[in-house]
């Protein structure tokens, strides 16, 4: 493994995926450098999830680079160091949430079993160890979800849409301990497309048609923009209007 | 290659199977009830009785003679003689089921004798016209003078192998063993690999540091050791015969076909194992092509029905068509099932060539399909 020049625990120089006709990456540069948490926003389509597959090793770049902790992606050791969740959870419906979990900490690694019952804690399936996952809520399979991803302790973390169908209380928990995993060193880069959970990250990465639009704080970005909202923001560096037409037609 | 990840892929599948009470039945009730129904019919069909309507010119001794032959004969079903006035009557006996056979006897001395069935049951006929035609050499002597001294000659029938009143069950029990074993793992895995590749926790797989080659050997080793305990359970009851008394009002029964094998079970076993292992990857490589539950199915007329005819379960493979011959020698059925006729009926051990060629055979056809089920998972590193 060869220590990053930059200091950056994930980054991506000149990143392309093309499938067919769709340029779904299209030249994409960032570094997250570690410690942080990094908003990934942008519609529906707009490339976040094929970004995340490519800088988690789960697809390979058309062009371009994609490295993780200095490691060159897609490689196989590095996936025990990468916590990925999938926007569509991966369970085993007939399995137990003790047993999804245990399946997954068994394939990042040996895990302790203090560590199986704080990811469980954290999602406060504590109670529910032995419920097959077909029992659960949407909102509990989102949770069991996580715990997977989290449960051997990884240094960066893919989180796609990871709080969809969670309610807000848990909301508030899941991104508090987001917090704290950053605040130990981890590296977290959070898919949305939901604007108010933006504020809580440290950066913001927009992103339309596989391109990123702008890159800061949120404060920074809604003062570029002149404007207060996130959303307007979005649309600004998108280059449209309030009602989303592109600006250069607009009277 | 990680055991710890293998086993972790296995006990997955094992804790899977634990809570599905119906695919714990399928894999280890259904083909116990199968052989049980087979077992049935086969050793406890009555065979019919047999009513012979004969024409033959007035004052005709044979039918007289047919009639004591059939008595003195020791035949597995009942034959009743009727004469008949004439031949119209006698046919229209045998179309309205009031006879089985009706025999037209032209004259005695080496004139055509006609023999009409109902036609619609060709291998019942068979057997019944060659009891026939013993039971008509036997009464043709008692018709002829005593004193050129010619008694019909009496078979006594041996065998090198099982005995004489060996029945089909003997020479097919064997061979469902391995047949069943193959039948349910390839749909079972088939339809769990496709699980994990529409439900999207292959994918999720492979976001972890697992091989694709760990995932195909855990499938093995998961789905292998229900394909074991489904085998152990399949000889087990093919080979015992447990004989309970009467209690109360529940009659006295048998459990257990009581099939005699010669030959060792830890041999059988290991036959039947190779085989559901390449079950297992074939039914791993073929989820590639479905998108639904339903087309894994769909390949069972594909797979699974052409070994059942071509495997030589039912016909001998050299008795195939010549143009089929080919396509039985790379069916894996074709070898499991000369593997454990051999071992069972045969009593043949490792020694045996032929053996060596099948056990050969199934763990190439196994680690071939491993392979290439692994191959089946896309993906970006190995």
């Amino acid at each position: 493994m060869h220590p990053s020049g930059s200091g950056a625990a994930v980054e991506a120089v000149d990143l392309h995926k093309v499938f067919g006709p769709i340029h779904a990456v299209d030249g994409i540069d960032l570094a997250l450098r570690p410690g942080r948490i990094y908003g990934l926003l942008g519609p529906n389509g707009s490339g976040k999830t094929t970004l995340i597959r490519l800088l988690a090793g789960l697809a390979r770049p058309t062009a371009g680079e994609a490295r993780v902790l200095g490691t060159r992606m897609p490689s196989r050791p590095m996936l025990a160091r990468i916590g990925y969740m999938p926007q569509a959870e991966a369970l085993y419906p007939e399995l137990s949430v003790a047993e999804n979990l245990g399946f997954f900490a068994r394939l990042e690694g040996t895990v302790s079993r203090a560590a199986m019952d704080r990811a469980l804690e954290l999602v406060e399936l504590g109670e529910r160890r032995a419920t097959p996952a077909m029992h659960l809520s949407g909102g509990m399979r989102r949770r069991l979800s996580l715990a997977c991803t989290l449960v051997h302790e990884p240094p960066v973390l893919f989180l796609d849409e990871p709080t969809v169908g969670v309610d807000p209380a848990l909301r508030v928990q899941f991104w508090s301990h987001f917090r704290r995993l950053a605040g130990a060193g981890t590296t977290i880069l959070v898919a949305s497309h939901v604007m108010d959970e933006a504020d809580r990250c440290d950066e913001l990465v927009f992103v339309r048609s596989g391109k990123v639009i702008a890159q800061g704080t949120s404060a920074e970005l809604r003062s570029g923009a002149g404007t207060t909202d996130l959303e307007a923001a979005f649309l600004h560096y998108a280059g449209l209007d309030a009602e989303g037409r592109p600006l250069e037609t607009a009277p | 290659m990680s055991a710890s990840r293998i086993l972790a892929v296995a006990r997955r599948i094992a804790q899977g199977f634990r809570r599905d009470e119906r695919t714990l039945g399928l894999v280890f009730v259904v083909p116990i009830v199968i052989t049980l129904l087979l077992g049935w019919v086969i050793r406890d069909s009555e065979a019919g009785d047999v009513r012979i309507a004969v024409v033959a010119a007035e004052g005709s001794p044979i039918a007289d003679a047919l009639r004591t032959a059939a008595e003195d004969a020791d035949l597995a079903f009942e034959v009743t003689v009727d004469d008949v006035a004439d031949e119209a009557e006698a046919r229209d006996r045998v179309r309205d089921g009031e006879a089985e056979v009706a025999i037209i006897v032209a004259g005695l001395r080496g004139g055509p004798i006609t023999v009409v069935t109902e036609g619609t049951d060709p291998s019942g006929d068979a057997a019944r016209i060659g009891a026939l035609q013993a039971l008509m050499v036997r009464a043709v002597t008692t018709l002829l003078p005593p004193e050129l001294g010619i008694a019909v000659p009496e078979f006594e029938h041996e065998t090198v192998f099982l005995s004489a009143d060996a029945d089909s069950l003997d020479v097919l029990a064997p061979v469902f063993l391995g047949y069943f074993a193959y039948f349910f793992v390839f749909i079972l895995t088939g339809i769990s690999f496709l699980r994990e590749r529409v439900g999207g926790t292959l994918e999720r797989l492979l976001a972890t540091p697992v091989t694709r080659g760990e995932i195909v050997l855990g499938y093995g080793l998961g789905f292998g050791f229900f394909a074991t305990l489904q085998v152990l359970v399949l000889i087990g009851f093919t080979l015992i015969a447990l004989e309970v008394p009467a209690i109360g009002p529940i009659p006295a029964f048998t459990i257990g076909l009581g099939v005699s094998s010669i030959g060792s079970p830890a041999l059988l076993f290991l036959l039947a194992v190779l085989l559901a292992l390449g079950a297992v990857n074939l039914g791993i490589f073929l989820s590639t092509f479905a998108r639904t539950e339903l087309q894994v199915i769909q390949f069972i007329p594909v797979v699974i029905v052409p070994q059942g005819l071509l495997g030589g379960i039912f016909w001998p493979i050299d008795r195939l068509p010549d143009i089929l011959q080919p396509v039985a020698q790379v069916l894996p059925v074709t070898y499991a099932v000369d593997g454990l006729r051999e071992v069972m009926l045969r009593g043949a051990d490792l020694s045996s060539p032929s053996v060596q060629l099948d056990l050969a055979v199934l763990a190439g056809i196994a680690l071939f399909f491993v392979a290439l089920a692994s191959r089946t998972i896309k993906r970006e590193v190995a």
